[in-house]
């Protein structure tokens, strides 16, 4: 634990995220960095980005952790859960005791218990008068969030917003596109762990932290990279090379 | 019920070139526009018509393959919706050749929609319309609907064998959709590039093609790759 009073963290984590945004970012692995900060700064255990799909069913954009239940609790959350609920009304949620919302959202509660989650919360992503999709959240002890954690989670929902939308001012007509196309480049990355499981040998989850590195330590976006492993066969062995040596030195 | 209600109705209970064909028939009827195709690009080079509302849209939607410029080409390049509001709009120049022989046919508005299948733009849903103007909210979510669908039809025409898919009558897109954006899909679309070093689009083709042929899911079938309980052979 630090002793710095929680203002300046906040301050400090959107100053940092906002820097990136004013320079060239990937969208992935910003919100990915976002889903950590608020971890770190909402004392949860768990968040994801859940972003609407052209069918107005909520996708996974980016999420805390790669781990299989966890995964599983975000994509549940296309049929039923906070999120769903967060984003057709456009309000917050925030869920103090998990375990008595069997009734409200039978499969998503049992499985949200079984991972050890005891409370839920969700704020709505939005722009141009459009719900782009929600922000969740995961807690491992029972509590509402406070005045001042909604405000800290809105306000990383608009950067995750400002992010997606980032090239151009946002009409109803251009953000269903900008989301399709964000949607379209986790496809990728999500592909390109496959791909460095199966080549390297490496865990999904250890694959997204290898790919990250390398897109980091090369200035290179992360779904580029993705992109370049997935399409373009000769570029393969080098990075491969490259990404193996993080791996195993 | 909504546009994308209708037009994943539509294609339900239809396969391949069927299926892209009813899909582009619903978009003239549900949409404002007169005529809709869903054409395809391969490695940039080989190119042409999945499915057509009808013959006009056809021959509109090939005359840009003929001409080497048009929505479809622009839309896959640039990874991004291309919309040109009036064709006979004299300051819009974005195809010397294609524009002016769509205007011979009494179109002014083109607007595409890219068509994207296991995370690469591989073609577009171009729609024709005979008055110029922007499309109205709806019908822009209804196109982008129509183009994310379009992925399915497109599947169907890439598995050669098409097994258990040829003639299922209860095929449904909207189940489908969502099983194929799942992250463990993509994820074991992933691995099985690397086992079967195929390019993203076969190794998703091979893996709904297993999961037709043993009756499972395509989520089942990704779970036992990622978790090594199931190769795919080779070819």
């Amino acid at each position: 634990m630090t002793d710095t009073p929680r203002e300046t963290q906040v301050l400090g984590a959107v100053v940092s995220l906002v820097d990136t945004l004013l320079v060239d970012f990937d969208v992935v692995d910003l919100l990915t960095e976002l889903t950590e900060q608020c971890v770190e700064l909402l004392d949860t255990a768990a968040a994801g980005f859940l972003l609407a799909d052209p069918m107005q069913k909520l996708r996974l954009l980016a999420a805390t952790s790669e781990r299989a239940r966890e995964l599983e609790l975000f994509q549940l959350q296309a049929d039923e859960g906070p999120c769903v609920e967060c984003y057709s009304t456009g309000q917050p949620i925030s869920v103090a005791n998990l375990a008595a919302e069997r009734d409200r959202w039978p499969h998503f509660v049992s499985a949200a218990v079984e991972a050890g989650f005891a409370s839920v919360h969700a704020v709505p992503m939005r722009a141009a008068g459009v719900v782009l999709g929600a922000l969740g959240l995961f807690g491992s002890r029972p509590g509402e969030l406070n005045t001042a954690d909604l405000l800290v989670a809105q306000t990383l929902a608009h950067i995750a917003c400002v992010a997606i939308l980032q090239e151009r001012a946002p009409t109803p007509a251009t953000v269903m596109p900008q989301l399709r196309s964000a949607l379209t480049s986790r496809v990728v990355v999500e592909q390109a762990k496959g791909y460095l499981r199966e080549s390297l040998d490496v865990s999904v989850d250890d694959a997204f932290q290898l790919l990250r590195t390398y897109a980091r330590t090369h200035h290179r976006h992360l779904t580029e990279v993705a992109r370049r492993l997935m399409t373009e066969p000769a570029s393969r062995p080098d990075i491969l090379a490259a990404i193996s040596e993080l791996a195993y030195g | 019920m909504a546009i994308a209600d209708h037009l994943l109705e539509a294609v339900d209970g239809r396969r391949g070139v069927d299926a892209a064909d009813s899909l582009c028939e619903a978009c003239v009827i549900l949409l404002d526009i007169d005529a809709a195709a869903i054409s395809l690009i391969f490695d940039g080079a080989a190119a042409g018509t999945l499915g057509s509302s009808g013959a006009p849209a056809r021959a509109y939607d090939e005359l840009q393959f003929t001409l080497g410029e048009g929505p479809c080409l622009d839309s896959v390049a640039s990874r991004a919706p291309v919309v040109v509001v009036d064709l006979a709009d004299p300051d819009d120049r974005r195809w010397p050749a294609f524009g002016p022989a769509l205007l011979a046919q009494n179109i002014r508005g083109v607007y595409a929609m890219p068509v994207v299948l296991a995370g690469e733009y591989v073609g577009a849903l171009d729609l024709f319309r005979k008055h110029p103007g922007d499309l109205d909210g709806d019908c822009l979510a209804g196109a982008i609907a129509a183009a994310e669908i379009a992925g399915i039809p497109l599947l169907d025409l890439l598995d050669a064998d098409l097994q258990a898919a040829a003639n299922d009558p209860t095929s449904n897109a909207w189940a489908e959709l969502n099983a194929l954006s799942r992250v463990e899909v993509s994820q074991a679309t992933g691995m099985l590039v690397a086992q079967l070093n195929v390019d993203p689009a076969e190794a998703l083709v091979r893996l709904r093609a297993h999961a037709y042929a043993t009756g499972r899911s395509a989520t089942d079938v990704a779970r036992d790759i990622l978790d090594r309980r199931l190769t795919l052979d080779a070819d």
